[in-house]
C-alpha cells in the first residue's frame, strides 16, 4: 500500500532524491578518473560519492516511506548504482580493445590518460 | 535564402542533404514561434489580462508545445535525411516524393496554426475533432492532420528504408529503420477516441512518454552515433556497439517507466509499483553514459571538425542528464508525485528535458548543414570574432533554460506544497498556491529568464545566418578514423587562415 510523503519531510524527499543522481554520477565520474589516471585519491572519492549515494537512498527511503515490497527499489537503487560504473568501464574497454592494442595500456586496465588513439 | 544568409553553396549537398536544410528552415522558424508564444504564455501569469479573449492562455500554450514538438520532428526527419546518403552510400530513394511530403507537411501546419490562431474552439462536435482541435494535450492537431502526420512519415520511413535497402546497411541503419515503424505505429495511439477518459488517457501517454522516452531518444541515438564520427572522428564498430547498449539500457527501464504517468489516471493499483520500480531504474543509463563520455574524452584527444556543433553535442550529454535525470527522478516515486504531478514542477522538468535532450542535437546538427552549405568551411578552433556569436547563443539559451527551470521548480515546490499537500487540491487552495508570493516572483523571474532564451535564440539564428560567411579554409580533416588520427587544415586556403572577419 502506498503511504505518501509527510509534509515535515517535503523538501527532504526532493532533495534527497536530487542527490541520489547527483551522487551517482559524482560516483561514475571519479569512479572512472581513478581508472583512467590510476591515482588513489579519485578512487576514494568515488566510494566517498557513493556513500553520500547510499546515505541519500536511505533518507528518500525514509522520507518517502518506503516500506514492505517498496524496499526492494532501495536494494535496486543500491546494488544499480554501484554495478553501473564498473559494467559500463569494464563495456569501455571491450569495446576500445582495438585501439587499446596499438596503445601503450597501463597495469590493471588502466589506460594512460593522454594516450593518442 | 542566400539574399539573407550570404552565398551559399547547395551545389555541395547531395539529394537528401538538400531535403534535410528546407527541414533546418523550418524547424528554425517554428522555434522562433514556440520560443515567441512561450514568452507570451509567460507574461499572462504575471500580467492575466494580456490579449485577454484575443490570445488566450490555452491558445498561446498549445501554440508553444505544439510548435515545440513539431520543430523537434522536422529537426530529425532533416538530421536523418541529411546522414542517409552517406550512410548508404546512395542516392534517396523517392527523393521527388519525400520532397512533396515535404510541402504537403509544411502546408498542413501553417493551417493547423492559422486554425489555432483565428478559429481556436470548435462547438465540441465530431467537426471540431476533424477540422479545428482534437483535445488532446500537446498532440491537438485536428484529425484530418493527424492523418497527414502519419502519411507523411510512412513516406518518411519508405525513403529511407528502401534507400538503405537499395544501398548498404549499417547498425546505425537497422536501428533507426525499425525506430522509424515505432514513430509512425505509435502516434496511431493518439488518434482514437473513446468515452472513457481513462481509457482515452492510457493511449494518448503511449505517444507522450513513449514517443519521448522511447522513439525520439533512440532517434537520437541514431543521429548522436553519426554525429559523433562526423565531428569526432569516432570510430563506427564503437558508436554502433553503445548504440546497441543504449537502445538495451532504453528499452529495459523506459518502457515500463511509462507506468509514471499511469499512477493518477484510474488504472489498476499495480501501476504505482511498475511505475515506481522503472522509474527508478530511468537515470542508470544516464549515469553509465557518464562513465563513457569520460572515458573517451580521457583516452582521445579533443579535435573536432565544427566546435560548435561539438559543443551543443556536450550539451545535450549534460541537459539530458540533469533535466531527464535529476529532474525527473525527484519527483517520479508515486509517494512524492501524488502532490506534484500536473504542476509548475512537471513544467520545470519539461523544460529542461526536452531542451537538453532534442532541441541540443538538433541545433548541434543545423550547424553541420551549415557548414557543408557554406562549402564545407573551417568551423574548429579560430573562428571569425573568435565565434563569440555561437559561444554567446549557446550561452544565453543554456542560462535562459536552466533559470526558467529553476524559477518553475520553485513555483511548483510552492505549488506542491500549498495546494496539493496543505490545501487538499481544493478550488480554493488551487488560488492559495497560485497566489503565493512565491508563485508569483518565481513566474516573473521565468519570465525573466524567457527573454534571456529568446535573446539567446535571436543571436543563434544570426549566428546560423552568419558563421562561415567569409571563411577562406575549408573544413578540418579527421583521417581515417580507423587508423591513426590526424588534425589539419585540409589543403587550399589553409595559408588564407586568419580569414575573414
Amino acid at each position: 500500500m502506498l503511504s505518501p510523503v509527510d509534509l515535515d519531510n517535503f523538501f527532504l524527499a526532493f532533495f534527497s532524491a536530487a542527490l541520489v543522481i547527483l551522487m551517482g554520477a559524482a560516483y561514475a565520474l571519479f569512479f572512472t578518473l581513478a581508472k583512467l589516471n590510476g591515482r588513489r585519491l579519485f578512487m576514494v572519492t568515488a566510494y566517498l560519492s557513493y556513500g553520500l549515494l547510499a546515505v541519500s537512498v536511505l533518507l528518500l527511503a525514509e522520507a518517502l516511506n518506503l516500506r514492505g515490497y517498496w524496499h526492494i527499489i532501495v536494494w535496486l537503487m543500491l546494488a544499480g548504482y554501484l554495478l553501473a560504473p564498473h559494467g559500463i568501464w569494464h563495456l569501455c574497454c571491450g569495446t576500445h580493445v582495438a585501439a587499446h592494442e596499438t596503445a601503450n595500456a597501463g597495469d590493471n586496465g588502466r589506460i594512460p590518460a593522454k594516450t593518442e588513439v | 535564402m542566400t539574399a539573407i544568409a550570404g552565398k551559399l553553396d547547395s551545389k555541395i549537398l547531395n539529394g537528401g542533404q538538400k531535403l534535410a536544410v528546407k527541414y533546418f528552415m523550418v524547424a528554425i522558424v517554428l522555434f522562433v514561434a514556440q520560443v515567441a508564444f512561450g514568452l507570451i504564455a509567460g507574461l499572462q501569469y504575471i500580467f492575466p489580462s494580456l490579449f485577454y479573449e484575443m490570445l488566450d492562455f490555452n491558445v498561446n500554450r498549445m501554440v508553444h508545445i505544439n510548435a515545440m514538438v513539431v520543430w523537434m520532428l522536422y529537426g530529425f526527419i532533416g538530421a536523418v535525411y541529411w546522414l542517409v546518403e552517406d550512410e548508404s552510400g546512395r542516392e534517396v530513394v523517392g527523393l521527388k516524393l519525400g520532397n512533396i511530403a515535404f510541402y504537403v507537411l509544411t502546408a498542413a501546419v501553417t493551417v493547423v496554426v492559422i486554425v489555432y490562431l483565428f478559429v481556436q474552439t470548435g462547438p465540441g462536435t465530431h467537426k471540431t475533432l476533424w477540422l479545428i482541435n482534437e483535445g488532446r494535450e500537446y498532440i491537438e492537431a485536428p484529425r484530418w492532420a493527424d492523418i497527414g502526420i502519419v502519411v507523411v512519415i510512412l513516406v518518411f520511413f519508405y525513403n529511407i528504408s528502401m534507400t538503405f535497402m537499395k544501398g548498404r546497411w549499417s547498425g546505425i541503419s537497422g536501428v533507426l529503420v525499425l525506430d522509424l515503424v515505432a514513430l509512425a505505429g505509435i502516434y496511431l495511439c493518439g488518434m482514437f477516441f473513446t468515452t472513457n477518459v481513462s481509457i482515452d488517457q492510457y493511449w494518448w501517454w503511449w505517444v507522450i512518454h513513449l514517443w519521448v522516452e522511447a522513439t525520439w531518444e533512440v532517434l537520437v541515438g541514431c543521429i548522436m552515433a553519426w554525429g559523433l564520427m562526423k565531428t569526432l572522428g569516432a570510430r563506427r564498430k564503437i558508436v554502433t556497439t553503445w548504440l546497441y547498449i543504449e537502445v538495451g539500457l532504453m528499452f529495459g527501464s523506459g518502457i515500463l517507466g511509462l507506468g509514471h504517468h499511469y499512477f493518477w489516471i484510474g488504472t489498476p493499483e499495480y501501476w504505482l509499483s511498475i511505475g515506481g520500480f522503472f522509474s527508478a531504474l530511468e537515470p542508470i543509463p544516464l549515469v553509465a553514459m557518464v562513465v563513457h563520455a569520460v572515458y573517451d574524452s580521457g583516452v582521445h584527444r579533443f579535435k573536432s571538425t565544427n566546435h560548435p556543433a561539438l559543443a551543443w553535442l556536450i550539451a545535450h550529454a549534460f541537459g539530458n542528464f540533469f533535466g531527464a535525470g535529476v529532474w525527473g527522478f525527484m519527483h517520479t516515486l508515486p509517494q512524492i508525485n501524488l502532490y506534484t504531478h500536473g504542476t509548475q514542477w512537471s513544467a520545470s522538468h519539461g523544460h529542461l528535458a526536452f531542451f537538453g535532450a532534442y532541441a541540443t542535437i538538433n541545433i548541434a546538427f543545423f550547424y553541420l548543414a551549415m557548414q557543408k552549405w557554406r562549402g564545407n568551411v573551417w568551423m574548429s578552433a579560430g573562428l571569425a570574432d573568435n565565434g563569440w556569436k555561437w559561444k554567446w547563443s549557446l550561452g544565453l539559451l543554456n542560462t535562459g533554460v536552466v533559470g526558467m527551470t529553476i524559477a518553475l521548480l520553485i513555483a511548483g515546490y510552492e505549488q506542491s506544497f500549498i495546494e496539493r499537500a496543505m490545501g487538499g487540491s481544493t478550488w480554493q487552495a488551487y488560488f492559495e498556491g497560485q497566489m503565493h508570493p512565491w508563485y508569483i516572483q518565481a513566474m516573473q523571474w521565468r519570465v525573466v529568464f524567457g527573454i534571456v532564451t529568446v535573446l539567446g535564440v535571436v543571436l543563434l539564428v544570426w549566428d546560423l545566418l552568419t558563421i562561415g560567411r567569409k571563411e577562406a579554409r575549408t573544413a578540418a580533416v579527421l583521417e581515417s578514423p580507423d587508423t591513426k588520427e590526424s588534425f589539419k587544415p585540409s589543403s587550399t586556403g589553409a595559408a588564407a587562415g586568419a580569414s575573414a572577419g
